[in-house]
């Protein structure tokens, strides 16, 4: 599967920056495929904790860790989660450990290594401004 | 958004009315816009389908005039229309932006004005905004609509920096 980068207003003084961003739909829910960062410094698939709300996903009896993002003490719950991505043509659809934080400062979901990385052979051609996603079988 | 208030006397169905365009925004300024089939005008960085902006400011039932009227009576007063997958046209600004301005064909830069909400995006287009993304999706429930995506629009270099946590 192969997805141009997506480009978002960036606040900073590059005004607009292409990302690697891929929509993924989480736990079925179709009508709202969350915009989610390709991001190979993150160890794990993490999203704020309001998708798991949007997704009926409970999370009070869930692990529990804190995590220090973006210079605050945050926390974050896992679940297991049915995540898939499709293009025009192909689809692959995942089980991974998401981490569900609280509060959320990132404008999209984050694709880290465990839950993202590890089932896909990834290519980020940023020159070209494009991504290939290969499903590892 | 119109700048100033433009004001115009308009004869829809047969009614004479007294329109201003900032009536037309404050009229609309709680109002949940309903999905764009094909035409929408812009109001207060919104999209609305022509035909729900002058029946919620005239009290006319839809049935009584066209899209067409509708969006005459909304161009002429000022506010920005186009179609679904076009950019909204607003002869003016057109004239007066510079070749490295920012264009209203870019998705981009219609994101812009729409800093720090969530946004439902399908075909290119905004196609409903709203400040938390409980009731984004409950619109798009409620409307049977599909987004290709959705995201909060980034406000500050945080929300778009990836900050891989440890």
């Amino acid at each position: 599967m192969r997805f141009g980068f997506r480009e978002l207003p960036d606040p900073g003084p590059d005004g607009v920056r292409g990302r690697p961003i891929v929509d993924v739909v989480i736990e079925g829910l179709e009508i709202a495929p969350q915009a989610c960062l390709l991001d190979s410094g993150a160890t794990a698939v993490r999203f704020g904790a309001y998708v798991a709300e949007l997704c009926g996903i409970e999370l009070s009896q869930a692990p529990r860790r804190e995590l220090a993002v973006g210079g605050a003490v945050v926390e974050a719950r896992m679940a297991e989660v049915d995540l898939l991505v499709r293009d025009n043509e192909d689809s692959y659809a995942w089980t991974a450990p998401v981490w569900f934080c609280d509060p959320w400062f990132p404008a999209f979901g984050l694709l880290g290594l465990t839950g993202f990385f590890d089932h896909f052979e990834v290519t980020i051609a940023s020159y070209e401004e494009w991504i290939e996603l290969t499903p590892i079988n | 958004m119109a700048e100033k208030t433009i004001v115009r006397g308009v004869k829809i169905a047969g009614q004479p009315f007294v329109l201003r365009s900032s009536d037309v925004v404050h009229a609309l300024r709680d109002v949940d816009p309903e999905p764009i089939t094909i035409h929408f005008v812009v109001i207060d960085a919104k999209r609305f389908p022509p035909k729900q902006v002058v029946s919620e400011v005239t009290g006319l039932d839809r049935a009584d005039f066209t899209t067409h009227q509708a969006r005459r009576t909304l161009i002429r007063l000022g506010f920005p229309a186009g179609r679904r997958g076009v950019a909204a046209s607003n002869p003016r600004e057109i004239k007066d932006r510079g070749p490295l301005a920012p264009s209203p064909d870019r998705l981009t830069d219609r994101l812009r004005s729409l800093s720090g909400q969530w946004v439902a995006i399908k075909d290119d287009d905004v196609i409903h905004a709203s400040s938390s993304p409980r009731e984004l999706v409950g619109w798009l429930g409620k409307h049977g609509q599909h987004a290709d995506t959705m995201f909060r629009v980034p406000e500050d270099e945080l929300a778009i920096t990836g900050l891989a946590p440890l």
